[in-house]
């Protein structure tokens, strides 16, 4: 479990911090020193513009970590308004935001998202828009199961009839006890989100060269497999690593939570 | 049964009517004008106003959404995906032979995923907390982190590049599918080991499984009976995930080793703008997803009676 916290930790602060850290400009071309093996001068070694690779994997941190942040933040918010609308708005209303989200899942997100990103034309705002389209409905479904239990409880029921207004209950009553299952529905889908921004980037409708984005650099490495196969090495190695970082820390979250529950 | 199974029916129908309804608010958003880019894939060159508004009316860009929507879904209603809007061919042929090429790929995949995951986990069960079960769960963690995309790559290097075994691009031979076919399988066989290890210590806790031992009936057949049936319940729910995940998987797959199936179309079709096979992938995944998920939500109901409607 400390050892889970540690890495989360340095992970974020990477995310802060890491662009300070870089030795170079990660969009500098320097042609004369292209594709430098790793070691000397250039720690990782330089691309196929003679760009730093490890200054771009310091500010790839940003894109990567930081878009899957955002991306799956907006999800929660969203998923979070609907399951809470589901569960608090009477039969229609729950009709009618479950069929949107069973639509919403009748689809492979990540695919989803690559039709979404595609079409609506490749950059970095219509990846964040396409993958939090396609990444909000787990939350609407915990948000809403756990809604509709509280519904009958007692404190829940007295509001009610006291006359609290539906949000003023959603606030006070329901998204205590949502937090902390939603934080967990999060933690896998931050993890979604970084593999979700690497896969658009790597198929060319992400991030946009020349910014750093892991994914994009693994595309640019694919190239130059013959001759500098170690290029393509460290963005893969920044994805998986942060991957398994925050899955691990939601699996020691969720240990925890079950064990507060079940004493 | 019946009751529940209309309802189901009716969710799925309800479902790809909200499907098709997305994909076409997609298309008609879609910035810049889908006519000017038809003409430049067709022609080549630049065309006159006429040109155009011929497009137009063809494709139907020039009414109301509604009725541009209707005027969409109707011809797909009744089958006929339409012609590319680039080499004026016809979409479904092409649409089935790119599916010739993915539909064995998937399944061969998750054959292969089920013959590593399935053992994997009984070994690893066998004694929980050991260091073979923690090797197994650290082994699938790292698997389900590694992004497919990248695992192909590092195949390729390996099994391709550095020691030149199989062949990397394309799909002419039986060998060329087998470097894709692991990528697919060992993501595949990484998170089905979590759930069925975790399925069969689940099942183990059941209370009634002590009154059995004791009454002398062998532990092999307890694991038949008792623990199997019991843990095959999260795992048939998680195939619906587990298809979206290798459906994703196969998309990046075969752009990677260029292969001919329907991620590379998905893709292609993206770069060339050609909408009428864009829609057409994502409409027949769709359908073939949704059929999938309505025939495991049957299955899994019929093994766990608790279900009733509210909970689903």
């Amino acid at each position: 479990m400390r050892s889970v916290v540690i890495l989360v930790v340095v992970f974020a602060l990477l995310m802060v911090f890491g662009p300070m850290l870089a030795p170079y400009d990660p969009t500098a071309i320097n042609i004369p020193k292209r594709l430098q093996p790793p070691g000397g001068e250039w720690l990782l070694g330089t691309d196929a513009l003679g760009r730093d690779i490890l200054s771009r994997l310091l500010h790839g941190a940003r894109w990567s970590l930081g878009l899957a942040f955002v991306v799956s933040f907006l999800g929660l918010m969203v998923g979070t308004c609907v399951g809470l609308i589901a569960a608090q708005g009477g039969r229609f209303a729950d009709w009618i935001a479950m069929r949107t989200t069973d639509t919403f899942l009748a689809f492979p997100e990540l695919i989803a998202a690559v039709v979404i990103a595609g079409i609506l034309g490749a950059g970095t705002g219509t990846l964040v828009f396409a993958l939090a389209v396609t990444g909000w409905m787990r939350y609407a479904r915990v948000a809403r199961g756990i809604g509709l239990s509280l519904a009958t409880k007692g404190y829940v029921v007295q509001a009610r009839l006291a006359g609290m207004h539906p949000l003023t209950i959603a606030r006070w009553h329901y998204l205590p006890s949502l937090l902390p299952s939603l934080t967990v529905v999060w933690t896998g889908m931050f993890a979604r989100a970084i593999l979700g921004i690497s896969a658009l980037g790597f198929l060319g409708f992400g991030v946009q060269p020349p910014l750093p984005e892991w994914g994009t650099m693994l595309l640019d490495a694919r190239i130059h497999m013959r001759s500098t196969p170690l290029q393509m090495i460290w963005p893969g190695i920044a994805v998986v690593v942060s991957v398994l970082a925050i899955n691990l820390a939601g699996d020691a979250l969720r240990d925890v939570l079950a064990e507060q529950e079940s004493p | 049964m019946i009751r529940i199974a209309a309802d189901l029916i009716l969710r799925a129908f309800v479902v790809l009517t909200g499907v098709a309804l997305a994909t076409f608010a997609l298309l008609w958003h879609a910035p810049g004008d889908p006519a000017l880019s038809i003409a430049e894939a067709r022609y080549g060159t630049v065309v006159s106003k006429e040109v155009l508004d011929f497009i137009r009316a063809e494709a139907g860009f020039d009414t109301g959404f509604w009725t541009a929507f209707w005027a969409w879904l109707s011809p797909l209603l009744a089958g006929d995906f339409g012609q590319s809007s680039v080499t004026g061919r016809a979409v479904w042929p092409d649409l089935m032979t790119a599916m010739s090429y993915t539909l064995p790929l998937a399944l061969v995949s998750l054959a292969i995923g089920l013959a590593i995951s399935v053992p994997l986990a009984l070994i690893a069960t066998r004694r929980p907390g050991s260091w073979m079960d923690r090797g197994a769960v650290a082994l699938a963690s790292v698997g389900v982190a590694i992004p497919a995309f990248w695992l192909g790559l590092l195949l390729i290097l390996l099994f391709a590049v550095q020691l030149g075994w199989l062949p990397a691009m394309g799909a002419d031979t039986r060998a060329h599918a087998v470097l894709p076919a692991l990528t697919l399988a060992l993501g595949v066989a990484a998170s089905l080991t979590r759930i069925i290890r975790s399925g069969i210590l689940e099942a183990r806790t059941q209370v009634f499984l002590p009154a059995f031992r004791r009454r002398g009936i062998p532990p092999r057949n307890i694991a038949r009976d008792h623990v199997a049936p019991h843990a095959a319940i999260p795992v048939i729910t998680v195939l619906g995930l587990e298809l979206a995940f290798l459906l994703e998987g196969l998309v990046v797959v075969e752009v990677i080793f260029a292969r001919p199936g329907l991620g590379s179309f998905l893709v292609n079709a993206i770069y060339a703008r050609d909408f009428p096979k864009v829609q057409a992938v994502v409409l027949l995944a769709a359908v073939i997803f949704v059929i999938v998920n309505l025939a495991i939500d049957l299955i899994y109901r019929s093994l766990d009676p608790r279900m009733d409607g509210r909970n689903a």
